[in-house]
């Protein structure tokens, strides 16, 4: 068959080139850009209701004796829009963090910047921070300590609020944005950067301890972990430190380079660390001296949630949803089961039971021993 | 199809992603200046695939006005048509696959930057998540992410609050599409070229209005080193009326060879008339160093010769000598 070629097949075939390029440029934007954050929060229990944000941009309170919702808010709608059809007219609002709680309100940053404070089973927030405008994004979660909220944002500046009214406290200024989240240990608050420092900050005033920041070579996203007057961190250098609470000098650096970013909060137990990382594998130092206890045990899959501890065992999920323990005992690990859904969110344990939260929108509740489903419950509305 | 994504991924992908985070740290930590640096490499490496391509268009071009003429000669036969077409560009030794086959090659490493620039810029946590299946264990890679995104007045992840970036991606895409359009007095391939000149450039500059910054630097920066390249291997085409342009040899080839064909031609309308002297408009419209309007002047040159072939009395087509 004899094909026809001529201008007017040419311009055709051009046009429907441009198209398609267009056409697929745009999808590719839309799914590259990740227009549409989703979130991913995990959660946290108080008095058998466990609270976190769903990926519709609520607040949602479940009762885990009952493994029912008692209550949900949405926070504000967003009015952002990306356009070219990368996303609708307005978008939930994407919760990453996990919620912080005291007797009286409930804590929750959104990816809309602000931060949001709810009494229970009321739909009105008891106050919203900043009253007008918005920060920028909020990813990392909130603490709080003494009356305090603290919060680190994408502006780069950790936060200080009056926990009961929302008012600012103070503000500490770092060098990039921040997505990890604070801890607060002796009247210090710790919070790393993308700036690839370590930030030791007077919890009541705001000022800088230590004479300068600690830095690794990389960014700092994972929460830090403090044992025995030591902090412990994990880099996107893909190393692992271990810092001197009192003035922020080195303790130690691993030995072992892993072979992607330490994402999330270590657990330390026992005189053992154990960081999950972005290679699916979760390495186990000793405290001490850094050095590895044993192999590092290999999951297989991306570690983007973090680990927790459950008597003396390491709950641990892959980001393809395989979760697994730990036995501190003997390092060993085995399958507590395979969700076959994809987990993000940090990893949350009450009485023996794990709660992990799916990008499906699945809450589920293992036994941290047997692995044996307990409940699910969907937080889709 | 996960086997395709997997072997894009690795073959393409990554490396780029990786190459602009290298190069992001050595040029100043600056990530603007990473991907006009990029860009200006795989132009330089896709050189000549993008010089043939503007060649076989060039080619192309300068055959319409015979093309023109056989669909006027066998406007009621299509079948004969396309053989005499396929015929011309055979004997012409110009391929009409020759401007899309380049193209095609050159589309999935435009679409490639393009995504390395979106994973790169990780906006969101998800993004950035996402990024990290991607890098390399170099160790300047780790250190060096997350890549700064600002840029002269720029936020390289948002678009640009001046609206100048719309403009500029507009603007130079125009001009590289004007220089590739040919003047023709059919209307309807004017229509046709028309809306080539001004949908590519319009439906541009309307996505940067939404989409990051670095991706139009990126579009600015690749329509600018186009506009270059083809001022040097076609010279500014339909940008300018008359004006001469820069042939290289392989130009001369394709039409030295469209001229041999010419001849050709010419020879077999010989076969059974007479050609009346050409005017000196005509001979004009032959010179083939010509470009612009003058191609149009040439294909009224061509069929002014046409209009001139008249067979002479008494002489009748058995005369015709017989074809070696």
């Amino acid at each position: 068959m004899e094909i026809k070629y001529n201008r007017v097949l040419l311009v055709k075939v051009l046009l429907f080139l441009v198209i398609v390029l267009v056409c697929g440029l745009s999808v590719f934007g839309c799914v590259g850009r990740g227009s549409i954050p989703k979130g991913w929060s995990g959660g946290v229990v108080a008095d058998s209701i466990l609270f976190l944000g769903s990926m519709e941009g609520k607040l949602v309170a479940v009762d885990i004796s009952s493994h029912t919702r008692l209550w949900e808010v949405p926070l504000e709608t967003s009015e952002q829009t990306s356009g070219f059809g990368c996303a609708p007219a307005s978008t939930a609002v994407a919760i990453y963090g996990s919620p912080a709680i005291t007797e009286e309100l409930v804590y929750v940053g959104g990816y809309n910047g602000k931060i949001y404070a709810f009494s229970v089973g009321k739909d009105e927030p008891r106050w919203i921070y900043p009253r007008e405008g918005n920060l920028q994004p909020i990813v990392g979660g909130a603490i709080v300590s003494q009356g305090k909220l603290y919060f680190g944002c994408s502006d780069g500046k950790v936060y200080a609020l009056d926990a009961a009214d929302g008012y600012t406290e103070w503000e500490f200024q770092t060098g990039s944005k921040i997505w990890a989240t604070p801890v607060i240990d002796s009247e210090t608050l710790y919070i790393g950067s993308f700036d690839k420092k370590l930030y030791a900050v007077d919890a009541a005033t705001g000022e800088e301890k230590w004479g300068k920041p600690f830095e690794t070579q990389g960014a700092i996203i994972s929460t830090p972990v403090v044992y025995n007057n030591t902090i412990y961190i994990g880099s996107f250098d893909r190393y692992l430190y271990a810092i001197r609470i009192t003035d922020g000098s080195l303790v130690w650096k691993s030995e072992v380079k892993a072979d992607n970013w330490f994402w999330t909060k270590p657990v330390v137990f026992n005189n053992t660390i154990y960081a999950g990382n972005l290679d699916g594998k979760v390495y186990i130092l000793d405290t001490e001296t850094g050095e590895e206890i044993v192999d590092a045990i290999d999951l297989g899959r991306p570690i983007s949630s973090s680990p927790v501890l459950v008597d003396d065992s390491v709950i641990v999920a892959s980001e393809e949803g395989q979760v697994w323990i730990i036995d501190t005992t003997n390092n060993q690990k085995s399958e507590l089961k395979n969700l076959e859904e994809k987990v993000y969110a940090s990893l949350c344990a009450s009485d023996g039971v794990v709660y992990i939260h799916t990008s499906k929108e699945e809450l589920y509740a293992l036994n941290a021993q047997s692995g044996a489903e307990l409940w699910t419950l969907s937080l889709r509305s | 199809m996960e086997v395709f994504g997997q072997a894009w991924n690795l073959i393409i992908l990554e490396p780029i992603i990786n190459v602009l985070i290298v190069l992001s740290h050595y040029l100043f930590s600056n990530f603007g200046l990473a991907i006009i640096a990029l860009t200006i490499v795989v132009n330089g490496a896709m050189y000549p695939l993008i010089r043939k391509q503007l060649s076989s268009s060039k080619a192309m071009q300068e055959l319409q006005p015979k093309m023109a003429e056989l669909q006027k000669k066998y406007a009621k036969d299509k079948e004969k048509l396309a053989k005499e077409q396929m015929k011309l560009y055979k004997e012409s030794g110009v391929s009409p696959a020759g401007c899309l086959v380049p193209m095609l090659i050159q589309m999935p490493i435009w679409i490639a930057l393009y995504q390395s620039i979106i994973r790169l810029l990780a906006v969101t946590p998800e993004d950035f998540l996402g990024l990290s299946q991607y890098l390399y264990s170099w160790s300047v890679v780790y250190s060096a992410l997350p890549l700064g995104s600002n840029f002269l007045w720029l936020n390289l992840a948002t678009s640009d609050p001046l609206l100048l970036l719309p403009l500029l991606v507009g603007g130079t895409m125009w001009v590289q599409q004007k220089m590739i359009t040919p003047t023709t007095a059919d209307p309807k391939q004017q229509t046709q070229s028309r809306l080539m000149l001004w949908m590519m450039p319009l439906m541009f500059a309307f996505i940067t209005l939404s989409f990051p910054s670095g991706l139009a630097l990126f579009w600015v920066t690749s329509s600018v080193i186009r506009i270059a390249i083809q001022y040097f291997v076609t010279g500014w085409g339909g940008l300018v009326k008359v004006a001469t342009p820069k042939s290289p040899d392989r130009d001369k080839k394709y039409r030295k060879r469209i001229a041999q064909v010419e001849e050709k031609t010419s020879e077999y309308a010989d076969t059974g008339a007479d050609i009346v002297e050409p005017t000196s408009g005509q001979e004009e419209g032959l010179d083939y160093g010509q470009s612009g309007d003058n191609r149009q002047d040439r294909g009224r040159g061509d069929s002014a010769r046409l209009k001139g072939i008249r067979r002479e009395p008494g002489r009748s087509r058995s005369h015709r000598p017989k074809r070696r």
